[in-house]
């Protein structure tokens, strides 16, 4: 058995699940740390899965889901899961690290915003467009600093209101910013994702969102 | 808005919802996998409150690494099942049979025709048919493996073969499942 026969048979019982504890655990060590050998193990997980249908389904106790709503905490904040939208969807967009507080100051010089969002990288949550909403419904979006786009991609501006469970497109949006009226409701999240050139082809996002936020009342 | 039941329904684009934080589709895929997964965790761990442990913990990690889930590497479905599967073997090589001696009660009877139940997918035809080129017995040894949970020891004990000797075929067929299913 060569070394690479080796490495992704041990894969395979790592999926299989025949590995001792010891092993068991040393196996996730180096999923943890050698890209290649998660590749295969993932590979494993694919090719085995049809044989889950081997089990029976058997319906689960009734105080089942109440245990798992209390550990997940149902009233989760809309801003956090967005933080944890995977790392790599942040892909080629490079921005400028401006701290959130920069936010603040720019609210303040704006006449009255009703309400307001930033709207920050998935993962480390620094502001990068801000979003104020007038009154009126007047939303203005503005960067925080320089956005880089791929030149074949534009980014588009979405709204997702509480409760709803698919966004509505406010058009593309230009890396200088925009402005439009939009008359959202507090809460609605806003989200921004890297689509083709000119926007999504289907009414939804179709690529990675890369910036999110809620818009909140301004006190 | 073309056929948008199928867009939020299935359950890959649930997982997605997930990762935005959507708690009705989370109670969605509950409502749709709580069964299946508590079936798959009730097999490998036998007790019914381990098993409820095993599902609670895997719905615990499909709310906080629904985003994980990435289309490229697999059905949304395998996704669901390799979680709830590694949780429910965490479980039991921490507990039961190992601390207790627990044995449990006996796997149902796993003879050929358990492998028809693969059939509703592609994957699983393939699966199937790969499986079926296995020496039974040590087709057996991998279903069980997979199914049950058995640990390369149980294996040897419940089937009276050395441990080196399931060690080696257990290997030999991942190879074999590797080639056939690459064919």
């Amino acid at each position: 058995m060569t070394d690479r026969d080796e490495s992704d048979a041990l894969a395979g019982e790592f999926v299989l699940g025949t590995l001792d504890p010891e092993e068991r655990r040393a196996a996730e060590q180096r999923i943890a740390q050698d890209p290649a050998f998660a590749g295969a193990v993932a590979r494993w997980e694919r090719r085995l899965a049809p044989m889950a249908a081997i089990a029976e389904p058997v319906e689960p106790p009734a105080g089942l889901w109440a245990r798992i709503e209390q550990a997940t905490g149902s009233t989760t904040s809309n801003v956090v899961p967005l933080r944890r939208v995977r790392q790599w969807q942040i892909g080629t967009i490079a921005s400028l690290a401006i701290a959130a507080s920069l936010a603040a100051f720019l609210v303040l010089r704006r006449p009255e915003p009703a309400h307001v969002a930033v709207l920050a990288p998935i993962a480390n949550g620094t502001a990068v467009l801000l979003a104020t909403e007038e009154s009126g419904g007047r939303l203005t979006i503005r960067p925080n600093g320089a956005i880089q786009v791929p030149t074949d991609k534009d980014l588009e501006l979405w709204a997702l209101a509480k409760g709803d469970a698919k966004p509505r497109s406010l058009g593309v949006l230009p890396v200088a910013g925009r402005a439009l009226i939009a008359s959202l409701a507090p809460d609605t999240q806003l989200l921004v994702s890297l689509e083709p050139r000119g926007g999504s082809p289907t009414g939804q996002p179709t690529g990675p969102v890369v910036y999110g936020g809620t818009l909140s009342r301004v006190n | 808005m073309p056929d948008s039941t199928a867009l939020t329904d299935d359950t890959a684009t649930l997982l997605h919802r997930c990762a935005y934080g959507d708690r009705t589709a989370f109670r969605m895929l509950y409502d749709r996998w709580g069964a299946k997964l508590h079936g798959i965790a009730l097999r490998i761990v036998r007790q019914p409150s381990l098993a409820a442990d095993a599902t609670q913990e895997a719905f615990v990690q499909i709310w906080q690494q629904a985003h994980r889930f990435d289309p490229e590497r697999g059905s949304a479905e395998a996704f669901l099942f390799t979680l709830v599967r590694y949780r429910a073997l965490d479980i039991v090589r921490r507990t039961a049979r190992e601390v207790l001696g627990y044995e449990g009660e006996d796997a149902p009877d796993d003879s050929p025709d358990i492998l028809s139940r693969m059939v509703a997918s592609s994957e699983g035809v393939a699966l199937k048919h790969c499986l079926e080129q296995l020496e039974p017995t040590r087709r057996t040894m991998v279903t069980m493996a997979f199914v049950d949970g058995f640990s390369h020891g149980e294996l040897a004990l419940k089937l009276s073969i050395p441990l080196g000797t399931v060690k080696s075929a257990i290997r030999r067929s991942l190879l074999a499942l590797r080639e056939c299913l690459a064919a």
